[in-house]
């Protein structure tokens, strides 16, 4: 009995204990530009739960890239400061697995080895054959089996695109930063990729947290708990955050009639698209 | 299968023109040369020797390549003295390179070392090879030791230079990869920085030797022990002029070969073309 008391409590204790993954404290973040200075994002600020998918949606230099390289670290802010996992964010760390806008793999490695040295670098605790194991899994994954030993040069950027998200979940991070991680894809390829990346998330009991910039109306509805809407720059803030109340397990074909996800869909149109009149 | 056959063909086809149409081009170039030269025999009134003269006094050097006297070591052919120099610059040359690829590194890594080491290798670089071949016999009391000295400090300033330019400019992208995932400080420099800067540390390499090789001739005419310099400084005292044009045309020669091994190399590490 006291045993079973004492786990209960235990458990209690980690639910009122749930810290918020990401905390972006009133950031902002200004460019030394050849013509002066450039404040690309203006005294944000936003939490996000652990285990929390958010998406980060707005028109096309309006700053999500900067906002998303705050967290990751390769941005620093002007003022303002953000903290992931516990910690000031000083700079990037595996803890927060990046998906570059630009995939960002090395040109004189083969698939293969992109993801190894990763992997490699990050599990420090296990053998080489379990490395080795952990990157053929998620270049399966990515359905990139055929490709493994070719140079990201001979690549599609489809291609490139799948190895840099099968590199970022090789190392199983607490936290993924994903920046326009499907945008090269095709819808077949896109939906797949959804697919597996929620089976991941759900794989670690939903406790990853997923920050991920996208384009995508549909996309971000399908796989977010909230939808972030950025405001153009300069100095670009949080327009609203919409939040996605569509329950889980999502299912791709039954929920483009969800009356929930058609409300949620015409407020995110909305917002992205006030500026112009749509007549026809 | 046909169409690819075809296609075979006309890429050998097409190889095969530029085999020949280059082999004329070089054919060319040679008359040119040949031509040029005739000229200044004719017009140095044969002081200059001409080219047929030349030639056969090259081709007995050539016959006695390898001729060795074994109670004189002074007395040898001219393959061995080339096989001398040879040596030297390969040897001063690896010195140079062991040196100057870590160095490089670091400076083109670390901006406060830049500035700190830039002037000096500015200063150093524009000495002549001959001053250090002074400094050398003066502190190692030994030419031949002078000698590979020389050797090594010429060729360290193209490879260092070369080398510090191809880190310092590493890309953001790559950087934040080895910063994205914790890359350690030695898989960075053998995942990163070194196959990013291998082009230009083989350019700097291709530029070292290719100084190196001009150097020693100059450097051995000095020193006076054995090797290809000697042997046409001795000629020279000797009167064989055509003995100076033979070792020109051999330094030549070999100068080109380490050139194309040089550039070969450069081109199995080019992975963009891949
Ligand atoms: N390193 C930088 N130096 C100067 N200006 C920058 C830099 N990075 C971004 N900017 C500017 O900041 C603004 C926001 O850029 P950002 O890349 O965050 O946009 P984005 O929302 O990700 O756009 P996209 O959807 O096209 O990727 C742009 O105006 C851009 O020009
Ligand atoms: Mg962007």
């Amino acid at each position: 009995m006291e045993t079973k008391v004492l786990n209960n409590a235990t458990v209690d204790m980690q639910n009122v204990d749930i810290k918020p993954s990401i905390i972006i404290d009133n950031v902002s973040v200004t460019f030394d530009t050849a013509k002066g200075e450039y404040t690309a994002i203006k005294n944000i600020s936003l939490n996000i739960k652990k285990g929390e998918i958010v998406s980060l949606i707005g028109h096309s230099g309006c700053g999500k890239s900067t906002l998303m390289n705050t967290i990751s670290g390769m941005v620093i802010p002007t003022s303002g400061s953000v903290v992931a996992n516990g910690n000031v964010v000083k700079g990037p760390g595996p803890d927060r697995g990046i998906v570059f806008q630009n995939y960002s793999l090395l040109p004189w490695l083969s698939v293969y080895q992109n993801i190894f040295q990763a992997v490699d670098s990050v599990m420090k605790g296990k053998s080489k054959e379990e490395k080795k194991e952990l990157v053929l899994k998620n270049l399966e994954m990515v359905n990139l089996m055929a490709h493994k030993d070719k140079n990201p040069n001979q690549l599609s950027g489809g291609m490139k695109q799948r190895v840099a998200i099968a590199r970022a979940f090789a190392i199983n991070p607490s936290i993924l930063l994903l920046d326009e991680p499907f945008g090269a894809l095709d819808a077949l390829t896109k939906s797949s990729m959804h697919v597996e990346l929620l089976k991941l998330w759900n794989l670690d009991n939903r406790n990853k947290t997923i920050v991920m910039v996208t384009h995508d109306i549909d996309e971000a509805i399908f796989l977010s708990d909230r939808v972030v809407v950025m405001n153009n720059g300069p100095a670009a803030t949080i327009k609203e955050i919409v939040d996605v109340k569509i329950v889980r397990p999502r299912n791709k074909k039954d929920i483009t009639h969800d009356p929930l996800y058609i409300e949620t869909k015409e407020r995110l149109t909305g917002l992205l698209f006030d500026k112009f009149s749509i007549n026809d | 299968m046909r169409s690819q056959a075809y296609k075979l063909l006309v890429l050998d086809d097409s190889f095969l023109m530029q085999t020949v149409r280059n082999a004329f081009y070089f054919v060319c170039g040679m008359c040119a040369l040949f031509l040029l030269w005739s000229w200044v025999s004719h017009a140095t009134l044969n002081e200059i020797p001409g080219v047929a003269k030349t030639w056969e006094v090259f081709k007995a050097l050539y016959a006695d390549a390898f001729y060795f006297n074994p109670e004189n070591a002074a007395d040898e052919g001219i393959g061995w003295k080339l096989w001398d120099s040879i040596q030297r610059v390969l040897l001063g040359f690896t010195l140079g390179t062991i040196v100057a690829v870590p160095l490089g590194m670091i400076m083109g890594s670390n901006k406060m070392l830049m500035n700190i080491l830039n002037p000096v290798v500015q200063i150093l670089r524009p000495v002549s090879p001959l001053v250090w071949f002074i400094l050398g016999q003066i502190a190692l009391k030994s030419s031949p030791g002078a000698l590979i000295f020389m050797i090594f400090i010429t060729s360290l300033w193209p490879t260092l230079i070369n080398t510090s330019f191809g880190v310092a400019s590493i890309p953001d992208d790559h950087k934040n990869v080895g910063k994205a995932f914790g890359f350690s400080t030695w898989k960075y420099v053998t995942k990163i920085a070194i196959p990013f800067a291998m082009p230009h540390i083989i350019t700097g390499l291709r530029l070292s030797i290719g100084i190196a090789w001009m150097v020693i001739f100059a450097g051995e005419m000095l020193s006076g022990d054995s090797g290809i310099g000697s042997f046409a400084w001795e000629s020279y005292n000797g009167g064989n002029y055509e003995n100076i044009l033979s070792a020109l045309l051999i330094i030549g020669f070999v100068g080109v070969m380490l050139d194309k091994g040089f550039s070969a190399l450069q081109q199995s590490f080019a992975y963009d073309k891949k």
